[in-house]
């Protein structure tokens, strides 16, 4: 069994690593009137999917294999966004209208020379760290005051969406520096490049999946560990573990933490190709869309999140268009249907299948029988 | 049940009643003044006399008529003897009759511009800025006094205090005893100075303050006995005023606190109910607070066009909605639970999911029949206004939102421990399998719970459309503060929630004045937080026996 | 962790003193005295809350006592307080618990089950690169071999019978290599042959390890208990102790425990 199971990801592997690294841009590089052209708008687009898809796989590595949902994983991906974000309004440079190097709305403010706390994101490599530290950061200290106290269940959900709120709270205000209600836009460049340039854009959308293919590695390789049998056997009875001689809370924290890295690492290369960030990112909707990817998707699994996310993103995109009133009937209709009937989500559609015409043969043939 | 709806009944009507009670003064004929009017123009009498009865008129027409006379508007037509003459006021239309305040008939060749003397006018002038201190209006009248008192001038000193043995009301004698007190400051004697600073102080008048301030500060530098016995006396003054705010302020702060806590437990009951005994984390939660406050929006408009809005069939229509939004959530939290909770109870991580999808139906539903916008509900006229209990504002709509959430703990204890249905509704909710075996219609009562703690929440809806907006999406606002509450007060603990939705308000409201509202709400989350490490089940948590819970 | 200086030499293992535990009022635990004999299988009866699982609870930190102490004597001569180490770390130091409710991990498969329970790379970092040696595979084998689960080490533990998880859970504790075993009711749900089974594996436990045993079945209890002591516990206290036979004529016993019925 487990053989199959390894050659089917592999080959999954294979063919995600060749149409996101390799054709996707490459069907952006053909001449404009090809039939195959693919616009970088598009690329764009499939770009962000491609970060949704790590934000849903962040949420699996701690729902769907430790038991634990976060509702605020958006504030995770958020923030990494505002950090680069930060790097990134440092770079639009001297503005015409204020004549300053400030970022616009602290000219707004009346500001006169930058906040201590955003001189360091000049340097990109810093922006790039705090990606990953400021998430990672705010993941641990709540991971230890919620697992200190076995805060866990729902307990755990609900508290995580209170901390969202608590932050979409703060980073709304203005006087917040982080741009208030706006948040952070009209980015021009990245590392020097134009952010308006489809090569520079082609790179983003690159180095978007190559974190996509970089996440699912990492993921795979801590489940195939001893850790990752520890890390699932918490999801299934955290006091057995516990009374095996493991600090499930190191685990969990542990866990949570990186959950809360990768998150950031999405939503830092999500805002360059949406090309805002602002604190709408970080409402509780946000937190539960990403809740909904992972579960149609199918939770627990490894290529379900990314499923997911796409599958309902495109459905989304697709639905906005055609029925512009009634898309969030359908999202949500279909979300009840799913958590209801299809527990496992997409991924566990055909197991499912199968399982219902074994039920009906034997009950076929147990109405047979007596006759 | 119905003892509690009359015992609801009774209060509305108290509350209703009361709030029609003002003092109205009785009004004087205003024929009497047009008549005064109209002799000093056309010279009746002395003008001495004349000016002496038209002070005893606080009627805004005076003002008018001056206003008019000193412009040129006012003109006289003889009559065919000297005490027949007739005053008029020129207007747009033709002349007016001050007399009778009727156009006149006859011809305006014959009128003639009449102008008062200098001396006159500035008669007059100060007879308008008194004016309203003969106002019929009583209220008016007490804060005219207030307002020459506080400007200080010994003119109108002189003005209150003839006028003060006349005052009859005691909380208009008492405005000018303080108008007088507040002018003394800077025009009386000595003695009289000490005796404003007593009365002040007695009295603990916030608005005071500022004016003993600055008198205080011309007696900083003074040695001699009397200028040191008046500071003495403006700092006694002071600080009696001081701790009077203090105090003013705390209760104030508590009001708030416990209204805003109300509000608070009205809306997280329910959730108290699906969440804490049914172990349902419903997301849809705020939607039905919203289909609640629409059926209110609803009945409104029903009412407003079947009795028009002035009617007092119209004053009614909140009544009439609050058992309808109970029952109209009820209705939708009962098809809920048949459609799609009955099949996660074994699932509460699953609930939650579920319920948000249902959460974005019920929203989107709204917004397509009710609009994007928020829609606007009025507020009955008894529910409105205010009144000032000794310094602090109590709004009518805040002590309304106290009285029904005691009502609706009150009821939910009642259905939960003296009724059968509520004994059968614990036993399912503690152990589903058991009460079937028992005999229990788990089923039925499994709807019945949900159905009753949704339509708490569509009861919350009827409330908080009174005092915020009404949109599809309002209930969002309210679910993460609802679903603190019933952690905070241990899930499965209806007491607990009501003792942690009071508390939660009034530490919300305290620490708003001192750091702002949104600091405050993310000190309180922080907060829960910490207060979960001390206590991890909330105030009262349930213990449960199972290992692996 | 804190050891204490070489204990004296006596044959104890666990010895429990002086322990009281309130909760919200209700007194669970009152003045409790315990020791038990290394390689000793001891049997504890009881009503139900007369303070049994609060009882392991203590001793395995899941609940703290409010007075008294609670000590292990390890073999080496040290004497540790279990009142002051964290649950994990109390397994660690040798004493596993049976949970009354059968508690696996319903999505690994038996033998991974198994292997999450050997005391081997328990710290996070070193969980990342452990690899099983070939004496963990030997260990596993030998007590797949002990709960007669060869057969299905591969099967995933959710699809296990009652009575096989419960064997499952017990080989959990034995893969763990603990001093003490405390098993909570491990007949519950198990058909007579089972049970019967079930008495004759913790009898061959005892010797290379000290066990409590909380049990409600009396003819498992008859089987178990043979010459070894029996605790018989009320209203968080200690009422008697003793050989099976003398627990059961003990007239104390009979009117709390046996009940009129059954004692006549």
């Amino acid at each position: 069994m487990p053989p199959r199971k390894n050659l089917v990801e592999t080959i999954l592997f294979a063919i995600a690593t060749l149409v996101f690294l390799v054709v996707m841009p490459a069907l952006n590089l053909l001449p404009e009137d090809s039939t195959f052209h693919l616009s970088s708008f598009t690329l764009g687009v499939w770009g962000k999917y491609l970060c949704f898809a790590v934000l849903a796989m962040s949420l699996n590595f701690l729902w769907g294999y430790t038991g634990l949902l976060c509702l605020g994983q958006n504030l995770f991906f958020a923030l990494g966004g505002y950090a680069l974000g930060m790097y990134l309004m440092l770079m639009i440079g001297p503005d015409p209208v204020y004549k300053s190097a400030l970022p616009d709305f602290m000219d707004f403010l009346g500001y006169k020379e930058l906040p201590p706390h955003w001189k360091p994101f000049h340097s990109f490599p810093f922006a790039v760290a705090a990606v990953m530290w400021v998430p990672g950061l705010l993941a641990f200290i709540f991971g230890i005051l919620a697992f200190r106290s076995r805060i866990k269940g729902v307990y755990f959900s609900i508290l995580t969406q209170a901390l969202t709120y608590a932050a979409s709270l703060l980073f709304f205000r203005n006087d917040f520096t982080f741009g208030g209600n706006n948040g952070f836009t009209d980015f021009k460049t990245i590392l020097g490049h134009d952010l308006r340039d489809p090569a520079t854009l082609r790179g983003i959308f690159i180095a978007s999946g190559v974190l996509l293919l970089l996440t699912w590695m990492l993921i795979s390789w801590l489940l195939s560990t001893k850790f990752g049998k520890v890390q699932q056997a918490i999801r299934d009875s955290e006091n057995r573990v516990r009374f095996s001689g493991y600090s499930t809370t190191s685990f969990k924290l542990f866990v949570f933490t990186l959950s809360g890295v990768l998150a950031g690492l999405a939503g830092a290369l999500y805002v360059p190709q949406a090309g805002i960030i602002n604190p709408s990112e970080m409402v509780a909707a946000k937190g539960l869309d990403v809740v909904v990817w992972v579960a149609v998707g199918g939770r627990g699994t490894k290529i379900g999140p990314i499923i997911g996310a796409i599958v309902v993103n495109l459905l989304k995109s697709w639905a906005t268009r055609e029925f512009a009133e009634s898309w969030p009937l359908i999202l949500g209709g279909l979300f009840v249907f799913v958590v209801v009937f299809m527990p496992q989500g997409i991924v566990g559609l055909p197991a499912q299948l199968r399982d219902i015409k074994t039920k009906l043969a034997t009950r076929k043939a147990a109405t047979t029988q007596p006759a | 049940m119905i003892a509690l709806r009359t015992l609801l009944l009774t209060f509305l009507v108290v509350l209703v009643s009361g709030s029609r009670s003002f003092a109205q003064a009785t009004e004087a004929p205003t024929d009497d003044v047009r008549s005064v009017l109209t002799d000093l123009i056309t010279g009746n009498g002395t003008e001495e006399d004349n000016l002496a009865r038209l002070s005893e008129f606080g009627d805004p027409v005076i003002k008018d008529i001056v206003e008019a006379w000193r412009v040129g508007k006012v003109f006289v037509s003889p009559g065919t003897e000297p005490d027949t003459q007739v005053a008029l006021l020129k207007t747009d239309d033709g002349f007016v009759n001050i007399a009778n305040g009727q156009a006149w008939q006859g011809d305006p060749s014959v009128a003639s511009v009449n102008r008062a003397s200098r001396g006159l006018r500035k008669q007059l002038s100060r007879l308008v800025d008194v004016l309203d201190l003969a106002s019929p209006d009583l209220s008016k009248r007490a804060d005219s006094a207030m307002k020459l008192g506080s400007g200080q001038s010994p003119d109108f000193l002189a003005e209150l205090q003839t006028r003060l043995p006349k005052q009859t009301d005691r909380k208009t004698r008492r405005a000018f005893e303080e108008a007088i007190a507040i002018s003394q400051l800077a025009n009386g004697s000595t003695a009289e100075k000490i005796a404003s600073l007593e009365l002040l102080g007695e009295r603990h008048l916030i608005a005071a303050r500022d004016f003993i301030k600055r008198m205080r500060e011309g007696y900083t530098t003074d040695e001699t006995p009397d200028g040191q016995l008046i500071l003495v006396k403006a700092d006694a003054a002071l600080a009696s005023i001081a701790s009077f705010e203090k105090k003013v302020e705390f209760y104030g702060t508590l009001f708030r606190g416990l209204s805003l806590g109300s509000v608070l437990l009205i809306v997280a009951y329910g959730l108290a109910i699906t969440f804490g005994l049914m172990g349902v984390i419903n997301m849809a939660h705020g939607e039905f607070i919203a289909i609640g406050a629409y059926t209110v929006y609803v009945v409104q408009n029903f009412f407003a066009a079947h009795f028009g809005e002035a009617s007092s069939g119209y004053e009614s229509y909140f009544l009439v909605s609050l058992p309808l939004a109970f029952l109209v959530a009820a209705f939708f939290g009962a098809v809920l639970e048949r459609t799609v909770i009955r099949f996660l109870y074994k699932r509460p991580l699953e609930s939650l999911l579920a319920t948000w999808g249902i959460s974005m139906i019920i929203q989107q539903a709204l917004r397509l029949k009710f609009g994007a916008a928020n829609v606007s509900v009025a507020s009955p006229q008894w529910l409105s206004g205010s009144f000032d209990a000794n310094g602090v504002t109590m709004t009518y709509n805040r002590i309304f939102v106290i009285i029904f959430a005691l009502v609706v703990v009150l009821f939910t204890w009642l259905l939960l421990r003296r009724t059968r249905i509520g004994l059968h509704m614990r036993a399912t909710m503690q152990n589903r399998a058991m009460a079937s075996g028992l005999g229990i219609p788990a089923n039925r009562i499994n709807v019945f719970t949900f159905a009753f703690g949704s339509g708490l929440a569509g009861l919350a809806g009827a409330f908080l459309s009174q005092i915020g907006n009404v949109g599809p999406s309002m209930g969002q606002a309210y679910i993460v503060d609802s679903f603190m509450v019933v952690v905070i007060g241990g899930v499965g603990n209806l007491f607990g929630a009501a003792v942690s939705s009071l508390g939660i308000g009034m530490i919300d409201q305290s620490l708003q004045p001192i750091l702002g509202p949104v600091m405050g709400k993310i000190t309180v989350l922080i907060g829960i937080i910490l207060f979960l490490q001390w206590r991890p089940g909330g105030l009262f948590p349930s213990r449960s026996r199972s290992l692996d819970d | 962790m804190s050891q204490a200086p070489l204990h004296r030499g006596t044959d104890l293992v666990l010895s429990v003193e002086g322990v009281n535990k309130t909760f919200d009022g209700f007194k669970a635990i009152s003045d409790l005295n315990f020791y038990l004999a290394e390689g000793e299988l001891r049997t504890i009866i009881g009503p139900n809350g007369a303070g049994k699982s609060t009882f392991m609870d203590m001793i395995t930190g899941r609940t703290r006592p409010d007075t008294g102490s609670l000590t292990l004597h390890k073999p080496d001569g040290h004497d540790i307080d279990l009142t002051k180490q964290a649950e994990y770390k109390i397994t660690r130091l040798g004493i596993a618990r049976k949970f009354q409710t059968p508690s696996v991990y319903t999505q690994h498969t038996v033998y991974d089950n198994l292997l999450l329970s050997l005391p081997r790379a328990r710290g996070l970092f070193s969980s990342l690169f452990y690899r099983e040696s070939k004496e963990d595979r030997e260990r596993i084998d030998e007590v797949l071999e002990t709960i007669r689960l060869t057969e299905l080490r591969h099967s995933i533990a959710g699809a296990l019978s009652h009575g096989q998880k419960q064997w499952l859970e017990i080989g959990m504790l034995l893969s763990q290599q603990p001093a003490v075993l405390l098993v909570d009711e491990p007949a519950a749900g198990m058909s007579d042959d089972e049970t019967h089974r079930t008495g004759e594996l913790l009898i061959s436990l005892a010797g290379k390890h000290s066990l409590i045993v909380i049990e409600h079945d009396m003819t498992f209890v008859k089987q178990i208990a043979r010459d070894g002591k029996v605790t018989v516990l009320h209203q968080g206290t200690v009422l008697c102790e003793g050989k099976f036979d003398e627990v059961q004529s003990n007239p104390k016993v009979r009117e709390v425990y046996l009940g009129r019925g059954k004692a006549a």
